[in-house]
Order: structure tokens, then sequence, then C-alpha cells
């Protein structure tokens, strides 16, 4: 013991120092990862459809922002209150493209569906998944794109672990929009509609839900918290690329799964998880870089395999 | 819907002129008799392998692009095989598997790595090399990929379909990026394999790696497209077959009426598998290099599309499914780029006229799958060729009172999600799908 803590205190980077910097990466990450799977989890509690395309909304985020930010001519970060104006229009733009987008895929695309066996929406959403992809790749290309580096590089040091004011900014307004979600859900009419759709889709319509609205609704919400996502995404990782979205989803998808597919409190904790799941797996692994999404889509395995209900679901029987 | 009553469905359907004639297939007239006629059942059959037997007959003189044809048809013979295998484990069970290009890899390292393969000694590589024949290898990769197929579908049997979706996929992705990154399989380098050895047959000596002369790998895709079409026939009329059309309508009751659940689901994971892996095997042999990059989720997404296509569960429909999309990817699409701006896109001194000049068409294989999943999903669930037993079923002959919807994964209500889904399940199976236009018309 007394010989591992000399070891720690002498190395140039401690090992304890490297470890909570890995933590560091992994807690900005999990707040990306639980805001695009609340989406999923929102959507799965209240039509029990995986809203395959939800990562390529979260992907339009990141590319109709790239194109705003060009389009101003930004390259290099503006002063502080330029920055906080910017960082506001462009979570402004992210998530109305997404919840517009969310909406009238839902629209055009699932709602017809609503009554077919649950397998058709499914697939329907994997076309639709593949026309956003390559719409995007028509408009961008398939190479990677750089977003530039509009926030500046600044922070604050605690021993050898670096603390960027970006993580704090991402993990903060995540939160903060998580909070929102939370609030919105318990204290409003909509939010009790979405509750009572979720349980039970006719009993809620007797009681006089509107079912549409709030099927919308849902989706609204699920795509502007993958619009922030995005932003974030394009702040913290700068490149925008068209196939972005189909890792990022399945990595969220796996996330909400952790936590019990429907709940919310279980994507936010899933999104966490997976976020330090995958950082460490990166710093620990052997070759861990090149195995992360292996080593994730193991955990979605094992999880459903194990305790398909996830960490805080709860457990359903088969309908019949 | 409610307003029906099955009888007067059977007495509409019995005269089965009034009841099939909303479909093009059946309005469509070629030389006196509808579409439907030619696609279904054994005239299909031969029609296509006259065709395809004929086919690399066709002189030089008459078409000059027939061998870049006979190689665009190999491929998409190899993609008929895994529309077959992959239509036995969504089309027949009813299990969505969305990681079905991992059976495919693993078919082609088999071939890779039993010939001795890889990219590094492609130069000196001579093709006297002894390596395992080809046709063991074939049933070693079929085999290993069905042994894969048993060990992805065991834990996940209890699943329900849209997780075991999603772990299909995990799957589908985990193989190849374990390809990818181990040393034995030479990583994203890829492996080459040698292709068969010339065959010594009454017509002369057949040789499998002759550019000039594509037609023995031609024919060997053929009949093995042929063998597997004969293979899913015979399954579905079997006592498995019925007993996955059982899972497919209804896991409870099927399990209650004495299904084994576990060994049928099983049977069918591993059998889609096997044919995957053959299909593998034929690829890397064909191409003949492997590489991780060339087996993404699009190709399990491809191939879902061509079962979706043509029709969950009817063997036809999957067959012309994959026969167009694999067509139209690798034959059509990449011819039609280099007219297509050289007429229209781009001014004579090369300057482009239009945004579609940077547009490459033949990249475009991928939006037209998405766009055509949707669109069929939306307008014809049950495909362009519907499953027989569906036809069965609007003639009125039996079928119907089992209350067996032909596309039940995609066409029936779930039972017990509506509250009277029970009551009307019977007129649900009977016109779901394109047939509740016909009921608007006729009702």
């Amino acid at each position: 013991m007394l010989t591992l803590a000399t070891v720690m205190t002498h190395a140039a980077i401690s090992p304890l120092g490297f470890f909570f910097q890995q933590i560091e990466i992994g807690i900005t990450r999990g707040a990306m990862y639980a805001l695009i799977a609340l989406g999923y989890t929102l959507v799965y509690g209240i039509i029990e459809l995986i809203n395959f395309a939800h990562g390529d909304i979260c992907m339009w985020a990141t590319i109709v922002t790239l194109a705003v930010v060009q389009t101003m001519g930004i390259t290099a970060p503006p002063n502080p209150i330029a920055l906080v104006g910017l960082l506001v229009l462009l979570l402004v733009i992210g998530m109305t493209v997404s919840a517009t987008l969310n909406v009238t895929i839902e629209r055009f695309f699932y709602k017809p569906l609503r009554k077919a066996p649950r397998l058709a929406p499914l697939i329907a959403a994997i076309g639709v998944s593949l026309i956003l992809e390559e719409v995007a790749a028509l408009w961008r290309g398939r190479s990677f794109v750089g977003f530039p580096s509009i926030f500046p590089d600044v922070g604050i040091s605690i021993g050898s672990v670096r603390i960027a004011l970006l993580d704090v900014v991402i993990v903060v307004v995540s939160l903060a929009l998580m909070y929102a979600l939370d609030y919105f859900i318990r204290h409003t009419r909509m939010g009790k509609a979405m509750r009572a759709t979720a349980q039970d889709p006719e009993a809620a319509a007797l009681m006089g839900v509107n079912i549409n609205r709030t099927i919308s609704t849902t989706f609204i919400i699920g795509g502007a918290l993958a619009g922030a996502a995005g932003v974030f995404y394009n702040l913290y990782i700068q490149q925008v690329w068209y196939f972005t979205g189909f890792q990022l989803g399945l990595i969220a998808f796996t996330a909400a799964v952790l936590g019990g597919i429907g709940n919310i409190y279980g994507a936010v904790l899933g999104g966490f998880l997976i976020g330090l799941i995958e950082s460490l797996a990166i710093a620990y692994v052997p070759n861990g870089f090149a195995f992360s999404d292996a080593i994730v889509f193991a955990i979605l395995v094992l999880i459903l395999v194990v305790r398909p209900s996830g960490l805080l679901g709860q457990q359903t029987p088969n309908k019949v | 819907m409610a307003t029906k009553s099955p009888l007067k469905v059977a007495s509409q359907t019995a005269s089965s002129a009034v009841s099939t004639a909303r479909d093009w297939t059946h309005e469509t007239m070629i030389a006196g008799r509808p579409v439907i006629w030619y696609v279904t059942g054994w005239r299909f059959a031969i029609i296509t392998l006259i065709v395809g037997v004929l086919l690399p007959l066709v002189p030089y003189s008459a078409y000059p692009d027939i061998q870049s044809l006979l190689v665009a048809l190999t491929s998409v013979f190899i993609y008929v095989m895994l529309a077959l295998g992959l239509n036995v484990v969504v089309g027949y069970a009813g299990l969505l598997d969305l990681g079905y290009v991992a059976f495919y890899v693993i078919g082609a390292y088999t071939m890779a790595s039993g010939t001795f393969g890889s990219l590094l000694n492609f130069n000196e590589k001579p093709f006297s090399i002894p390596t395992f024949p080809f046709a063991l290898l074939l049933l070693a990769g079929a085999l290993i990929a069905g042994i894969f197929g048993i060990l992805l579908g065991a834990p996940t049997l209890r699943l329900r379909g849209d997780y075991l979706a999603i772990v299909t996929l995990g799957f589908g992705e985990i193989v190849p990026i374990v390809f990818q990154h181990i040393p034995t399989f030479y990583g994203s380098l890829g492996m080459t394999s040698t292709p068969p050895p010339p065959v010594n047959t009454p017509f002369g000596l057949l040789s499998f790696t002759d550019p000039l002369n594509n037609a023995p790998f031609y024919y060997m895709a053929l009949l093995f497209a042929v063998l597997v079409a004969i293979g899913s026939f015979a399954l579905r009329n079997s006592s498995i077959g019925r007993a996955w059309v059982a899972i497919r309508e209804d896991e409870t009751a099927a399990e209650s009426s004495g299904v084994n659940l576990v060994r049928t689901k099983l049977l069918a994971y591993a059998l889609g598998a096997f044919v995957g892996g053959v299909a593998g095997v034929m690829q890397a042999a064909f191409v003949p290099s492997v590489n991780p990059v060339n087996f993404q989720f699009q190709i399990s997404i491809t191939i879902l599309a061509m079962v979706v296509l043509g029709g969950l569960g009817s063997i036809a429909g999957v067959i012309l499914g994959a026969m167009i999309l694999q067509f139209l990817y690798v034959y059509v699409l990449q011819r039609i780029n280099d007219p297509i701006h050289a007429s229209f896109l781009v001014a004579s001194n090369g300057a482009p006229l239009h945004f579609l000049s940077n547009v490459d068409f033949s990249s475009l294989n991928y939006l037209i799958f998405g766009i055509l999943l949707v669109i069929m999903i939306l307008l014809r669930p049950q495909g362009l060729i519907p499953d027989a037993r569906r036809k069965r079923e609007l003639k009125g002959e039996g079928a119907a009172q089992e209350g067996v919807s032909a596309i039940g994964l995609l066409e029936q209500e779930e039972a017990g999600i509506g509250i009277g889904a029970a009551a009307d399940s019977l007129d649900e199976t009977e016109y779901s799908g394109a047939g509740s236009d016909a009921q608007g018309r006729e009702g």
C-alpha cells in the first residue's frame, strides 16, 4: 500500500490523477449520451418504438450548426459575451432543427404505423435513418469536416486532473436540461398527459388526453435534447460526420437500456455510466480505443440477457 | 373493420377474381397473363432459371458488356442467397436480425484463412499453393457461421422482437471489429483468398479466375442460389417451417400448442447463419479479397431491404427483391454515373452546371434502399410478391380459418394491444395491409 502511494506521488502523471482524468472525460461524454438516451427512453416509454433514427437526428443538429458557424465566418473563440450569445444561438438552432425533424418524421413515417405490429415502425425508422445519413452525406460528403474551435481552451487543474471550462459548461447545461425535463414531466399538464399515455394510451384517451399531441410533444422534447447533445458534440469532439449518429445512437440506446428503457432517471444514470465505462475502457483495456464500441455492445448484450429491464426499470411480464 | 363478418369476407374472397384484382401483379398483363402468373411457383423458377442458364451464351458481339454483366450477376446470386437466408430468420420465424452481416463475414474469413490468404503475400502467392478443397471450405464456413448463429441465438431467445433486433445489430457490429483488430486476420489490411482451382469438366478445363470468362463462377453462384431456394421451399412446407410461422404469429400460443421455442428458434438462427456462411465463402472466393470495412452494418440493412421489398416469407419475392436491389447497385448505378454527368451535369469544358454534378450516383444505393424500406413498410408491407400462404387465405382455402396471416410480422396487429384486438383479429388477418384500402372501396 505504501509503495503504491509512493509510486503515485513520484510519477509525472500519477495513476490516480490519470484515473480521475478519465472519470472527468467520462462524465462529460456521459452528459451527452444521457441527453440522447433521454430521447430514446421518452419515445420508447410512450409508443414502444426504438427510434432508430434518433442518433441521426442528433447528427443533423451537428451538421446544421456547423453550417451556421461557417456561414457566420467564426473560426476562433470570440469575446466572452459574444461567446455566450453564440452558444445560446447554436443551442436554439440545434434544438429547433432536431425537434422539428423528429416531430416531422413521427408525423409522416411513424404515425401511420401506430397500429401496425411493432417491428413495422422499427423497420421504417431504420429506413429513415439511412435516408437522414445519406442526405447528410450528399450535402457534406463522406469524410470528416472539422468544427472550428469556437470555445476558448481554458480550465483549471486540480493536481494533475485538468477540468476544462467547456466540460463544465456541457455538464451543467445538460443537467439543467434534464432538470427542466423532470420538472416538465412531473408538474405540467402535458407532462401528466405523457405519463398517462405511457401507462395506457387507450385509458388516457378515454380520460380526454389528446394522444396525438402528446406523442408529438414527446418527439419534440426528445429531438430538442438530441439537438443540444449535437451542439455539445460539435464543441467537444469538433468533428462533423454523416455517420456520427449511428454510433452515438447505439451508445445512447445502450445507455437507455442499461438504465431501464422508459425510465428517464434510468436514461440519465445509464448515460453517465456508459460514458464512464467507455472512457475507462479506452484508457485501461489494451487496444481499448479500437474495441470501445465492441465493449459497449457487449455490455448491451449482457444487460439484455441478464436483466432486460435495466437498472431502474420494472420487470414487465409478456403480454398475451 | 368490425362491420365485416368473416362469412361475408369468405364469400367475397371465394371468387378469387374479385378479391385479388386489387393488386398490380394481378392487373398488369403480359401476353394475356397477369404478372402474378409468371412470378409464382414453378413458372417463376423455370423462367428465371432458363434465362439464367442461357445468359452466359450471349456472345460478346451481341452485348459487349456481357462479362461485367456476369460478374454483376454473380454478386446478385450471392445476395439472393443472403436474402433467402435472412428470410428464414425474419420472414419465416419472425425474428428481426439486424446483424446478419456477421455470418457473411465469418464465412468470408473462413475462406480466406482456409486458403492461407493475406494481402502481404498477394504478389508472391502462386496458385499452386496447397489449400483445403473448396467444397470443404464451403462446408466449414457454413458450419462455423451456423455455430455462431446458435451461440448468438441461445442467450437472446427470451428477448422480445425489438430488443432482439438491437442485440443482433450489436453482434453484427462486434464481429467485423474483432476481425479488424486481430493480427491473425491481418487487421484492417484484410486478407486475400485463393479462388477455387480449375475444374476438369466434359466441356473442358473451367477456370474460376479467367477475367475473360466469368461464366464458371456465375454458374456456381447460380447453382448455390438455386439450392438455397429449393431448401427454403422445402423448409417452408415442413413441420419446422410451420412451427416457425406459429412462433411468428403468436409465440405464447405456439408454445402452448407444443412448439419447442428454444429448439425452433435456434434452428432458424442456425440455418439462416449457415446460408450466410455459404454466401460469405462464395464472396471471398469470388472477389477474392476480404476486408472488414466491406462488412458494415449497411450490408445487413441492404439484405433486410431486399427481404422487405420482395415480401417477408415469400421465396419468389425475396429472390426478386435481392435481384432488383443488388443489380441496381452493382450494375445500373455503377453505369449511370458517367453518362449522367457527361450529358446533363457538366458543361463541355468540364465545369459543373448543377449541384448534382458533385453527386456520385453510384453511391446513391443506400439512399434508395432507405427510401424503398420506408415506402414499402408504409404502402405495401406485404412486399412485391406476397407470400403464397397469404394468397391461399385470400382464396379462403383453409388457412383463413386458422387465423394465420401470411405476413404476421408486419401486418397482424399484435394481440393484446387494443381492447377489441382479439375480437377483430379474424377480420384483421384477412384484410390488413393492402386489403385495407380495398375495404375502403368496397365498404
